[in-house]
């Protein structure tokens, strides 16, 4: 939520400074925990990469046979299947590698759409003010005033979920989440900008408000930007999975993590491994995330304090 | 000091993560056998099904007789103890979807029906051996080619205590097809010229031509008899939202998705249910039904998953209750679609579905494999001699070869729980037919927009089906979709197909239908206008100290013949 | 001030018109209801002539304008598959969610003010890391694996709480208290789960920070109790982000509350929201959503307030 970030305009240059300068400091004393939180991470995106070369078994093969097999260290468990199979008898592992790349392929996806719409209208709201501001803020009242959710729901009601193999439909619904509070962010430090002394030098010299906005404004607003989008990104992760638990999201037989955790909830009691590992996959690669993210803003940004 | 606690942070929160998962794994152990053992087809829940419900109807007890004693005692502890689940005269029943719509002729989803035949009765009825037995009428004979004359049970009484007698068959009848009154049941009784009430217990129907099925349409959706009295006092919206019937219920109280109850009727013709109240549950999740059953809190449960029936049958609970869908999940084709307009491509699409897998792994056996387009227990058509569908590869391989298909893409668009695992089966089919070469796909659509493609006929390609017939007959189930101007209209064969089946529509002579039937699903063979798939096992789950035996073709019965408390 | 509630207001209006304008136009992009509701064989001129009683066959605009002059007039018509006024229907299902909402909030605040409190006091101790690790999760695990993971094990294999559907009673009659909540119970902390954490983090760190002031020390050196130091001077000086959270976070709630209606099949307004969504029961959507979205701006602009209530250097710019 854009509200829960507070910031204090005037201090966000001076701190920026002070971080920067403190940068070097951090990064000698980063501390074991983010160490762990960065392993996770590099190691989650290893795997989506080189999800086909790792997974043992083809993520769409079934064999009817096997189905619902329990880990292979659990005493009923087939060996070669390390986390089971599902109600197909298909391999969860590489299911899961497989999931690992539309989980994070959509939410770096998402986040990079959710960055630059957010960004932009944001500097655009800062620098025009006026109608284009009320306009703009206007749109992210709306969005704010509701459940995103539902509003996905609906929208996939109307375009009808992805059938190809790029599921864009979905990149941009989840994309669309969250503009608001990197606009809001922007908006306000662009406010300030424009007042200082350089942006109405470079104004008075006949800059163009293009050259003004992207050579001189962007650079300033990139720190800001990078914390909430380490923040964002575990939001849209579970943002995507939520999507495909209610059966909107990616289309089976394509592997998600979400997906797989939501046709695994009818083996419940038959067969937890279902829906188990998918949701830790989910639960540690947010985490991870947004533990990495809370460093990262005490690091670059201290002024982006949320609860 | 941030290093320090920010890493023990990190320990606890894995050692909550551990512990949560432990406790997942723990009880795995306890319930094993299952998985391993899952693959072998679970024994037909048929057999079980067939000695407790015979019991109930033979035994003699006579419900009035046992009800009082329980039921004060009950009384008493019901008082002392709000928070043991249930009245023991209480039967909770867990269903998949509430209800929508009480006024019967305003609704065909079983969500519904399965209340509304419940609180009204039809003139006639079905026995769990689908034979047509009476309901409202007791006897019923043809008295001409056009003419029906039903005679109905006297001294019946309405739940506000009214009468019932000819003029209100007359009125709910004549209301299906009054264009003003706008029901949803406006082409069921599209037959039916006049209607005439002489007496109040006789009712005359004139047909506009021969109709030999008329008793039997009277039996299920549409023919629910509502009291015209009552109705015209409190008008159409009044009425559905506090109907009042003269079936083994009545309707008490509604709270949308979170209960319905419903009182005996102590009155019924055919004598009180066994039970004082019964209460319908709306649990959408499979596994929260079952669960509720083994813990007590429901009697009955609707739609159990094929994974769920060995448990219940183990468990001492409960047990698992199957009936025979008196019809076929098929794959209908849009063979219009380039390129399903190719006979030899569907039929490849059928040789290259192995239904023996899907039956014993995704239904566990609970179900068959069809051997034709005419499911099992039809009255006509059925052939016991035909041998089930085949699974063969590289006819499959072959027939694609010579069909001359070039990789186009078949598309199934697939619903998602709407019929018990059409979703998983459509997974399990694609992958199939993968392995024949096919370039298959899937899309999940959602109910409305299946709803939507079905009257705009815009499939891709192949979409679930699940013809049946109310009536028992290859017509309803067959014909009336596929035949010229149905709904699944996209083949035609009107020199051959088209004719044998008009012809056995309106004919009286049951052995020419019959092998017409049979004939048309030789032409069938040949052209796949639906690939078949499963003739499945609707499943229950009933508590131990429950006699019920369901109904095929889900009609849905509470009366004491069928269900009993042994508690 | 008073230039600042008026604005505020004007803003509140124009968003809720926006809201119900994109979702009018989104739903009927959407398809259409009237096959749904017909016999998969009726007649065309059958499914012509619902689409037309239910105005359907209008031009998009005259339908918009309908639709508007009644919602002016505060009818948002009747339900397509319901037959009943779509306000109606939607309004009977917010004190579901609302008590849900209440509940999983009640809950979050119970657990997580002493928790904080106790992290905060014995800092580094067991209970600090069991808390702020337990924390931690409950902000980055989705609200339907939370949910998912609850009903495995405290429903199923420990058997300790129904895992569907609301309790049958009122909460006017103590006896149906026993039912009532513990329906209420696993949907609650599901829901209350990521509020919980949120607001425990916050009560240890703010109460960290008040710890480190002269005033707390002096009452320290005088001797009072380590508990009444912590109760009486910390609590109070740390309430403001505290309470500010808890107010961002009840609008939160209810947007989680969609999804953990779903897992537990809870017969609240967002549960009603999706349903009605699959059902294209148009009416249906727009009441329940113009009923959810004022909530959320009333209770945004309540949390304008707060702030400005209970720390007045923070002014409306």
């Amino acid at each position: 939520m854009a509200e829960e970030v507070t910031v204090s305009t005037a201090a966000v240059g001076i701190a920026q400074r002070r971080a920067q300068r403190k940068l070097g400091y951090h990064l000698r004393r980063v501390p074991p925990v983010v160490w762990l939180c960065g392993l996770i991470m590099v190691s989650m995106v290893l795997a989506a990469a080189f999800a086909p070369l790792l997974a043992p078994r083809d993520p769409f093969e079934q064999s009817l046979l096997l189905r619902l097999t329990p880990p292979s260290w659990l005493e009923e468990g087939e060996p070669g299947y390390l986390l089971g199979t599902d109600e197909f008898g298909r391999d969860i592992l590489s299911r899961m590698l497989h999931g690992a790349r539309v989980s994070l392929g959509i939410g770096l996806l998402g986040v990079s759409i959710g960055t630059a719409l957010g960004s932009l209208l944001g500097m655009l709201a800062g620098y025009f003010a006026g109608p284009v501001d009320e306009l703009i803020m206007w749109f992210a009242d709306m969005q704010l005033a509701f459940p995103f959710i539902l509003l996905a729901i609906a929208i996939i009601a109307v375009l009808g979920p992805d059938s190809g193999d790029l599921p864009i439909k979905l990149v941009i619904i989840v994309g669309i989440s969250g503009w608001m509070t990197y606009a809001r962010v922007c908006r306000a430090v662009v406010l300030t900008l424009k007042e200082r002394e350089f942006v109405q030098a470079v104004n008075a010299l006949g800059g163009s408000d293009g050259r003004i906005l992207f050579r001189h404004i962007l650079p300033n607003i990139l720190s800001p930007i990078i914390v909430l989008a380490t923040l964002d990104l575990a939001r849209l992760i579970i943002l995507e999975s939520t999507l495909s638990f209610l059966g909107l999201g990616v289309q089976p037989p394509r592997p998600s993590w979400g997906g797989m955790l939501g046709q695994g909830r009818e083996y419940l009691d038959t067969a937890w491994w279902l829906s188990t590992f998918p949701g830790l996959a989910i639960m540690l690669t947010t985490l991870a995330i947004s533990r990495g993210g809370d460093w990262l803003r005490d690091v670059l940004d201290p002024t982006l304090r949320s609860g | 000091m941030l290093k320090r606690q920010s890493a023990a942070h990190w320990a606890a929160g894995g050692a909550a993560i551990v512990a949560l998962m432990l406790a997942a794994c723990q009880p795995a152990p306890a319930t094993p056998a299952k998985p391993t053992e899952a693959p072998k087809p679970a024994a037909p829940a048929a057999s079980p099904a067939a000695s407790p419900g015979a019991s109930p109807a033979a035994s003699p007890s006579p419900a009035a007789a046992a009800g009082p004693q329980p039921a004060a005692k009950v009384l008493q502890s019901g008082v002392a103890t709000t928070k043991a689940p249930a009245n023991k005269r209480d039967l909770v029943v867990a269903t998949a979807a509430d209800v929508t719509d009480f006024d019967p002729h305003m609704s065909t989803a079983i969500n519904n029906i399965t209340i509304s035949f419940q609180i009204f009765d039809n003139l006639t009825t079905r026995d769990p051996d689908l034979n047509l037995i009476p309901q409202l009428a007791t006897e019923w004979k043809s008295t001409g080619d056009l003419t029906w004359e039903f005679k109905l049970r006297p001294n019946v009484k309405w739940h506000n205590g009214d009468p019932l007698t000819a003029r209100d068959v007359k009125f709910s009848i004549e209301r299906t097809y009054d264009p003003e009154a706008k029901t949803q049941v406006a082409t069921v009784f599209t037959t039916i010229d006049k209607i005439d009430a002489p007496n109040d217990t006789t009712v005359v129907f004139t047909t506009k031509k021969p109709d030999p099925l008329l008793p039997a349409r009277l039996g299920f959706y549409g023919g629910q008899i509502i009291p015209e009295k009552y109705f015209k006092e409190v008008g159409a919206d009044q009425f559905n939202r506090k109907p009042v019937g003269s079936g083994v219920v009545k309707f008490v109280e509604w709270v949308k998705d979170d209960h319905l109850t419903l009182e005996a009727n102590k009155d019924y013709w055919g004598g009180a249910p066994d039970f004082d109240r019964a209460i319908f549950k709306p649990i959408p999740e499979p596994a929260a039904r079952v669960a509720a059953l083994m813990a007590g809190e429901a009697d009955i449960i609707l739609k159990v998953p094929s994974d769920q029936v060995d448990r219940l049958n183990q468990s001492d609970k409960a047990r698992a209750e199957g009936a025979f869908y008196a019809g076929l999940y098929v794959l209908a084709v849009n063979s219009k679609a380039p390129p399903l307009d190719n006979a030899k491509i569907k039929q490849a699409l059928s040789f290259a579905t192995d239904r023996d897998a899907i039956v014993k792994s995704l239904w566990r056996g609970q179900g068959i494999v069809p051997n034709g387009f005419v499911s099992k227990g039809d009255t006509v058509g059925y052939d016991p001699n035909r041998p089930p569908l085949a699974y063969n590869l590289d006819r499959a391989k072959q027939l694609l070869q010579e069909g001359g298909y070039k990789n186009e893409p078949i598309i199934i668009e697939s619903t998602q729980g709407q019929l018990q695992n059409d979703r998983q089966m459509a997974e399990a089919i694609i992958e199939m037919w993968k392995k024949a070469g096919i370039n298959a796909q899937m899309e999940i659509i959602e109910a409305s927009v299946r709803a939507q493609k079905v009257t705009q006929k815009t499939f891709k390609g192949l979409w679930w089906s699940d013809p049946t017939s109310t009536l028992q007959d290859p017509d309803g189930m067959m014909y009336r979709l596929l035949g010229p101007g149905g709904s699944q209209d996209y083949w035609r064969d009107p020199e051959g197909w088209d004719k044998l089946g008009d012809q056995a529509r309106f004919s009286l002579d049951q052995k020419l239908r019959d092998e017409n039937y049979k004939k048309m699903q030789d032409i069938m063979m040949v052209n796949f206008p639906w690939v078949p798939i499963v003739q499945p096992i609707e499943s229950y789950g009933v508590a131990k100290y429950l006699n019920w035996r369901p109904n095929p073709n889900q009609l849905f019965q509470l009366r004491k013949e069928v269900l009993t408390f042994s508690r | 001030m008073r230039q600042f509630l008026v604005r505020r207001a004007f803003r509140a209006v124009a968003a809720l018109w926006g809201i119900s304008t994109i979702v009018f136009v989104v739903m009927r992009l959407s398809g259409d209801p009237v096959p749904l509701m017909l016999p998969p064989d009726a007649p065309a001129s059958e499914i012509f002539r619902v689409r037309a009683e239910l105005g359907l066959d209008q031009p998009l605009y005259i339908q918009y304008l309908v639709y508007f002059g009644n919602l002016a007039r505060g009818d948002l018509g009747r339900s397509i598959h319901m037959r009943q006024p779509a306000m109606q229907i939607a309004a009977e299902r917010l004190p579901a969610t609302l008590e849900l909402a209440l509940g999983a909030f009640f809950l979050a605040v119970v657990v997580a003010i002493p928790a904080g409190l106790v992290s905060a006091a014995r800092r580094n101790s067991i209970w600090d890391n069991l808390a702020m690790g337990l924390a931690l999760i409950g902000q980055s695990a989705p609200t339907f694996y939370i949910g998912i993971m609850l009903i495995l094990v405290m429903g199923l294999q420990l058997r300790l709480f129904p895992i569907s559907g609301r309790g049958q009673g009122t909460w006017l009659e103590l006896g149906d208290w026993p039912t009532m909540l513990s329906h209420m119970t696993l949907p609650a902390i599901t829901l209350g789960a990521f509020t919980m954490a949120s607001i425990a983090r916050l009560t240890r760190s703010a109460v960290l920070e008040v710890m480190r002031q002269d005033f707390i020390r002096t009452a320290r050196a005088k001797g009072l109790s380590e508990l009444f130091v912590l109760v009486r001077h910390n609590l109070k000086n740390a309430a403001i982000p505290i309470v500010t959270i808890m107010g961002l976070q009840l609008g939160t709630l209810l947007g989680g509350a969609v999804v953990t209606e779903t897992v537990f099949s809870w017969p609240g307004i967002g549960r009603l929201a999706i349903q009605s969504i699959f059902n294209r029961d148009y009416p249906v959507v727009q009441s329940a959503v113009v009923l959810v979205a004022s909530f959320f701006v009333l209770v945004n602009f309540l949390v304008d307030l707060a702030y400005g209530w209970l720390d007045p250097r923070i002014r409306y710019a």
